[in-house]
């Protein structure tokens, strides 16, 4: 097993760890935290597979912007922000799902090879003059959907709607 | 050049889209709720990222500036899914998605 095999499976493993681990944990603060630890192992994993211009940007956007308007959102919605979430039952039927999910995924893999493949790498100076290029629409189109975000953010929230 | 078999990461975005389906059921907590949606969309991103690696042609760079647009999305959600905790908040008092069960304000 080369070392670039070595380093995935452990990031692997402490991805879906976390995840669970997010989502499992009764103080949300909790939650808060493993969800930071997992947004940084899968800018890890960018960097493994080549594109560091993702991983800096999976840093900045989602372990930085996302986990604190995570941790804003449960600061303005709780009165004591270490109080613990009302437990919830862990039915069969989300299980199921889940496992269901899980296994038709992994049985469709089949076909692709599991012999190690050489990654691709890209320049990151290509990748962002394809975004800024004339080649397609790809920050124009996010720029439109962001502002219309933004804009249904501010709707929900004005004051004096009630 | 790193070396790394495809089989073994899409199992992994496949184990990371199960977990985020699993939280998106069991949870009732709005703000949980939005965190097993991005681990559920990271999933997906992530295996953009892959197919992009393993491209054998410079065109598999459309595979990245697709993640690129997918993680601003994904930051659009979460600010417009934390105005929708606000206003739920201040309207019913809480955020639990099982007492927000009427349309009307």
């Amino acid at each position: 097993m080369s070392l670039e095999e070595l380093a995935f499976l452990v990031l692997a493993v402490v991805a879906v760890g976390t995840g669970l681990a997010a989502l499992l944990v009764r103080e949300l603060v909790h939650t808060i935290l493993w969800v930071s630890v997992f947004f940084v192992d899968l800018s890890a994993i960018y960097f493994l597979l080549e594109a560091p211009f993702l991983g800096v940007l999976q840093l900045g956007v989602y372990a930085g912007a996302v986990t604190v308007l995570l941790l804003f959102g449960i600061m303005v919605t709780r009165k004591r922000i270490f109080s613990r979430d009302a437990a919830t039952g862990l039915g069969p039927v989300p299980l199921a799902l889940a496992a269901v999910t899980f296994i038709f995924l992994v049985a469709s893999v089949g076909e692709f090879p599991s012999a190690p493949t050489t990654l691709q790498v890209y320049d990151p100076s290509a990748l962002s003059a394809l975004l800024f290029g004339t080649d397609g629409p790809w920050l124009l189109l996010l720029g439109i959907i962001m502002m219309s975000g933004v804009a249904g953010a501010i709707y929900l929230v004005r004051e004096g709607r009630e | 050049m790193t070396g790394l078999p495809v089989a073994d990461l899409l199992v992994l975005s496949g184990a990371l889209l199960a977990v985020g389906i699993f939280g998106l059921l069991t949870r009732r907590n709005f703000i949980l709720i939005l965190i097993a949606v991005e681990v559920a969309m990271n999933a997906t991103i992530l295996n953009f990222v892959y197919f992009a690696a393993f491209a054998p042609t410079a065109a598999g760079l459309s595979g990245q500036a697709i993640a690129v647009v997918l993680i601003g999305f994904a930051a659009t959600e979460v600010a417009v899914g934390l105005a929708i905790v606000l206003a739920l908040n201040r309207i019913k008092g809480t955020i639990n998605v099982a007492q927000a069960t009427e349309l009307r304000e």
